[in-house]
């Protein structure tokens, strides 16, 4: 169902359907700032961005560029299971899963790409996610790039922590199911 | 040779200054219409608490932005030359010097100054002195719908067309208020030459009213200035081009030739600042500035080196074109633009009639017994 809203507009009395006053009036407002600005740059709330820029909010909503967490032992959080690249509605995610040699049940990505120029930052790999392995805190704003390979971040560069968080590092939740696993198995 | 010099003084000193007059004056027109493409931008962008471009830079030297215009224009130049595979390839390259050449050939009647005295020789400031300049700015001005017309049915796309169609009936329309509006000017002064025009209005009107035109036809000015921006194409009235929607004649210009039609379009708002200047501001004329100095009402008197006058009366003129471009800009980047219908209803229905009023009211007013 589509709502449709009604627009009551008033019709135009004489002095406005003349235009002159009106247009002498919106005249004073574009005059005014173009003197306003012209006395005064510093007043303007424009920046001039890559040489200066605006401390970010840094608030849970702020979505930034992305990293892969680790864990203690420092390899990757991530377990290769797609699900960041299913949800992804620009298809900017590549991952190439890997095995563990002395881990059979668990995988790694042994390659993890972001094509920063597709990247739409929605945030959904972020919410996909669930082995909480990927986020987008490291408060630094996607650049632009001269060159399309500049914007592809792989996973040495992705791989990182951010200390100042005070986010738990802690051996993940598939890490621990896993060592039991083969705990159990090796019991057998 | 001495003899031939001899013989033909005349023609050769005229020649001489004229080459001389087209050089500075149109060189003066020129730098200041490229300041202007920059000044477009910088003038919206402060309107809109932007800074406006300021990157384009020579040895890290970028003057908020000077070098802009050079950089636009060297870009315009890099870019592919593309020519529509069916086009019509005589007129498609003719049309930007149609759209061009007029604006250009009217500064030849523009007054920028009285008159200078140059090793003894009375040399007047305006390339042609025409008697009847007014009807050439009509006519050379009615001229740039050739530039519209075949660049829109030369590039064989039907948005062209419709653009062009749009665009001459746009300034076919205004161009018949153009005319009406100066027609009370050209009673008031009795002469249709810019210069005289200018001349007549260094008097003074009630022994200190500056008698400039706006001061006897306010009505006309403001149906000029509407229509003057409407055969001008620009915004309010800018749906000739209208980029991101309805698509101009030159959608299929790229390149320089584009760069003709964007700057023949600069050009004209030059060339309508200082019609306005020239017909309704007084032209050169500085209030109370006459050939021999400044006379205040109050009778004051300052006299004034004639090299000092004239300079004053050229920066006047000068002043006053700035102004009015800035204006033309200010109206621009303010007013929402017309639709197609409702620009044709204002011209024939509202403009037109009051441009023929305005006629009646000026001829009644000046066959009173005052």
């Amino acid at each position: 169902m589509i709502s449709v809203k009604k627009v009551d507009n008033k019709p135009l009395n004489l002095l406005e359907r003349v235009y002159l006053l009106e247009i002498a009036r919106g005249i004073a407002v574009t005059a005014g700032h173009f003197f306003r600005n012209l006395i005064n740059p510093e007043g303007m709330p424009t920046v001039q961005y890559p040489e200066q820029r605006i401390p970010l909010p840094g608030n849970a909503r702020l979505r930034t560029r992305h990293r892969l967490k680790i864990r203690a032992d420092g390899s990757p959080k991530c377990v290769a299971c797609f699900l960041c690249r299913t949800a992804c509605p620009a298809c900017c995610i590549h991952i190439e899963a890997a095995e563990y040699p002395e881990n059979t049940v668990e995988k790694y990505p042994a390659v993890f790409d972001i094509d920063l120029s597709r990247c739409v930052v929605c945030g959904m790999c972020v919410e996909a996610c669930p082995e909480d392995a990927i986020a987008m805190d490291t408060n630094e704003l996607p650049g632009g790039a001269l060159a399309r390979p500049d914007m592809m971040l792989t996973k040495e560069t992705l791989l990182r922590d951010i200390p100042s968080t005070g986010d738990p590092s802690v051996k993940g939740a598939s890490n621990r199911l896993a060592n039991e696993y083969l705990k159990t198995r090796g019991e057998q | 040779m001495t003899g031939f010099f001899e013989a033909n003084r005349e023609i050769l000193l005229f020649t001489g200054l004229t080459a001389v007059k087209i050089a500075v004056f149109l060189g003066a027109v020129m730098g200041f219409t490229a300041l202007l493409t920059l000044a477009e931008r910088k003038v919206s962008a402060l309107m809109q608490d932007r800074i406006g471009p300021n990157r384009a830079s020579v040895f890290g030297f970028a003057f908020n932005g000077l070098f802009q215009p050079a950089a636009d224009g060297i870009k315009m130049i890099l870019k592919e030359d593309f020519m529509p595979e069916r086009a019509e390839k005589l007129f498609f390259t003719l049309a930007p010097f149609f759209a061009l050449v007029p604006a250009l050939a009217l500064f030849a009647v523009m007054p920028f100054g009285d008159y200078v005295m140059v090793f003894g020789c009375r040399v007047q400031l305006q390339i042609a002195e025409l008697p009847l300049g007014l009807f050439f700015v009509l006519a050379l001005s009615g001229l740039a719908i050739y530039g519209v017309i075949l660049g829109g049915w030369a590039s064989k796309s039907n948005f062209a067309l419709l653009g062009a169609m749009r665009g001459a009936a746009q300034m076919v329309s205004c161009e018949v208020v153009l005319g009406l509006t100066l027609v009370g000017l050209m009673m008031i002064y009795g002469s249709a030459g810019l210069q005289n025009m200018v001349r007549s209005q260094g008097g003074l009107l009630f022994g200190f009213l500056p008698a400039w035109g706006v001061v006897y036809q306010p009505f006309a000015f403001i149906l000029f200035l509407t229509a003057a921006i409407a055969e001008n194409k620009r915004g309010p009235f800018d749906l000739v081009e209208g980029e991101s929607e309805i698509i101009g004649y030159f959608m299929e210009y790229s390149s320089m030739r584009f760069a003709a039609f964007m700057f023949a379009e600069f050009v004209e708002i030059v060339l309508v600042a200082m019609l306005a200047a020239t017909l309704f501001f007084g032209g050169w004329q500085v209030p109370y500035l006459y050939e021999t100095g400044f006379l205040f009402p109050g009778g004051a008197q300052l006299p004034l080196n004639h090299y000092l006058v004239s300079a004053m009366q050229v920066g006047a003129f000068a002043a006053k074109t700035v102004f009015f471009s800035w204006f033309l800009l200010t109206v621009r980047w303010t007013l929402p633009r017309f639709r197609f219908d409702q620009l044709m209803g204002l011209c024939w229905k509202a403009l037109l009639p009051l441009a023929l009023l305005n006629i009646l009211i000026t001829g009644a007013v000046m066959k009173l017994p005052l």
